[in-house]
């Protein structure tokens, strides 16, 4: 997938969520998370995205038992915790195979969305691990001076803002810069060009038609 | 205080950082603990006050195994003052700021305003107790980190990079405070790259390369002729004093300071012009 176009990566990964709303059998769910989890090891991401999956599908399984006891049937239970997993792990390889630029140059020269809305999208991904990092090093240097979550949830809900405002403070901080940093560098000029390569080749032709062939398929006979 | 025995760490997936390594911190101590990016310095600091256990080998504080302490248990003993204090602040005045570490743990308001009152007096911050932290100097924002860490009455502050993105007057200012609390029984291990800071101010140097202790001794032996050598293969630099009374003709032994070596010079010159004019420095 590293190979394909970021756009016609962000097709597969448009058309796998529209295949997983489509279906509500578990076994075209499972098939398809088959499919994602070959996708992962062909990527050469099996390493990166072991742990998160591994998460993925203890709340996925979470998710369809919790909904046993509200009468729903055992299958409609695995397919919802399927489909919940199938989607996720769907951008979970976009995202590891895609790199941000290429997808905003994607987004902007062939979908025609305007650079502002693409690079707001692929900034708000990028900030995901930014903003994961820094919860990190606040909630540590918080730990070092004493804080401990209380077991009373009340207590704890309120304890939250000793890691929530330094993290929303810090964040406004460096929105700020970033916006100063990106105006000094010619933000919003009408014309604008990409340096990455984003075209469409042979096998991206391919992937689109099977996507094609997969969603009449799907279609036909959910 | 502080007993490091053989400990070894590894990030998943990559070479371990830290080898077998062991170090001892008496009570008082003012280390530099030294090494290029990567040698396991900040890894080291973690391990210390619990936000990372080690693989293998035991830190024992007083004698006692730390292993299954977390950090806001340490903190009671250890401070931890991280590089950027941006990151812990997060209240309206500087004083209820101090005051979050005191409030976690079971004290008497006496004992609490008590704390608050002394961290702040010891760091200099009794001036502008009731400011709002971030409307304050990147010094002052650091000199509350540190005062945080003092509210708890730690007998050991460990610091990170305390003085990057200051400039030369904020950072004598900061270092004249460690100064202080370390002449007041508090030990200190100080991170840094700052080879000029770290010959000037401790007394003690540790020098971490690729996750193991190649250099434990007295500040000034580090940066003498033989060993010079060796530090810029560890990705230190030489700090200038040492390098200039390194070159003279007469070595002029342990400098720490430029006023040192000033004064050294002078007094050398002064005798040689007493005995022979003209003679080689």
């Amino acid at each position: 997938m590293k190979n394909l176009a970021p756009l016609c990566n962000l097709l597969l990964t448009i058309m796998l969520s529209v295949w997983t709303v489509l279906l509500w059998n578990p076994l075209p769910l499972a098939a398809l998370l088959a499919l994602e989890l070959i996708l992962i090891g062909y990527a050469g991401q099996a390493g990166k995205l072991a742990r998160p999956v591994l998460g993925l599908s203890l709340v996925a399984g979470f998710f369809a038992v919790i909904q046993l006891p509200f009468d729903v049937a055992i299958p409609t239970a695995i397919a919802s915790g399927l489909k919940m997993m199938v989607m996720t792990v769907a951008f979970l390889l976009l995202f590891a195979t895609t790199k941000l630029p290429g997808l905003t140059a994607a987004l902007v020269k062939q979908a025609r969305i305007p650079y502002e809305y693409a690079f707001l999208f692929t900034s708000a991904l990028r900030f995901v691990p930014d903003f994961l990092a820094e919860s990190q090093a606040v909630r540590e240097a918080q730990t070092c001076r004493g804080y401990v979550p209380s077991r009373n949830p009340v207590k704890r809900l309120i304890s939250y803002a000793a890691l929530v405002e330094p993290m929303v403070l810090r964040a406004i901080s460096r929105s700020e810069t970033m916006a100063m940093s990106l105006e000094l560098r010619g933000f919003g000029s009408a014309r604008r060009t990409f340096s990455q390569q984003i075209e469409f080749h042979g096998r991206d032709y391919l992937v689109l038609t099977l996507l094609a062939a997969m969603t009449a398929v799907v279609v036909l006979y959910r | 205080m502080l007993d490091i025995q053989q400990v070894s760490f590894a990030y998943p997936g990559h070479a371990p950082a830290l080898k077998e390594l062991s170090l001892t911190v008496a009570a008082g101590d003012f280390i530099g603990l030294a090494g290029r990016n990567g040698s396991g310095k900040t890894t080291l600091t973690r391990i210390m006050v619990g936000l990372a256990k080690p693989v293998s080998g035991q830190v024992l504080l007083d004698g006692r195994n730390t292993l299954q302490c977390g950090p806001a248990v340490m903190a009671r003993a250890i401070g931890y003052v991280f590089q950027n204090p941006d990151r812990q602040i997060f209240r309206d005045t500087v004083a209820q700021e101090v005051a979050f570490g005191p409030e976690q743990m079971d004290w008497s308001d006496n004992e609490r305003t008590q704390a608050v009152a002394d961290a702040l007096r010891m760091t200099g911050l009794e001036s502008v107790a009731a400011a709002y932290p971030r409307g304050l100097t990147r010094s002052f924002r650091q000199r509350i980190a540190i005062a945080s860490a003092l509210a708890l009455k730690p007998r050991l502050l460990i610091l990170d990079e305390p003085t990057s993105g200051q400039d030369a007057e904020e950072k004598a200012q900061l270092m004249s405070l460690l100064d202080e609390l370390n002449q007041q029984g508090i030990g200190i291990i100080l991170v840094t790259h700052d080879m000029e800071l770290l010959l000037a101010h401790t007394r003690r140097a540790v020098v971490l390369h690729q996750g193991e202790k190649v250099f434990d001794g007295q500040t000034e032996e580090l940066f003498a002729a033989t060993t010079a050598t060796k530090v810029s293969e560890w990705g230190l630099r030489v700090p200038d004093v040492a390098a200039v009374a390194a070159k003279l003709e007469k070595p002029l032994g342990a400098v720490r300071t430029v006023e040192e070596l000033a004064d050294r010079i002078e007094g050398r010159l002064r005798g040689d012009e007493r005995e022979k004019p003209g003679a080689p420095m």
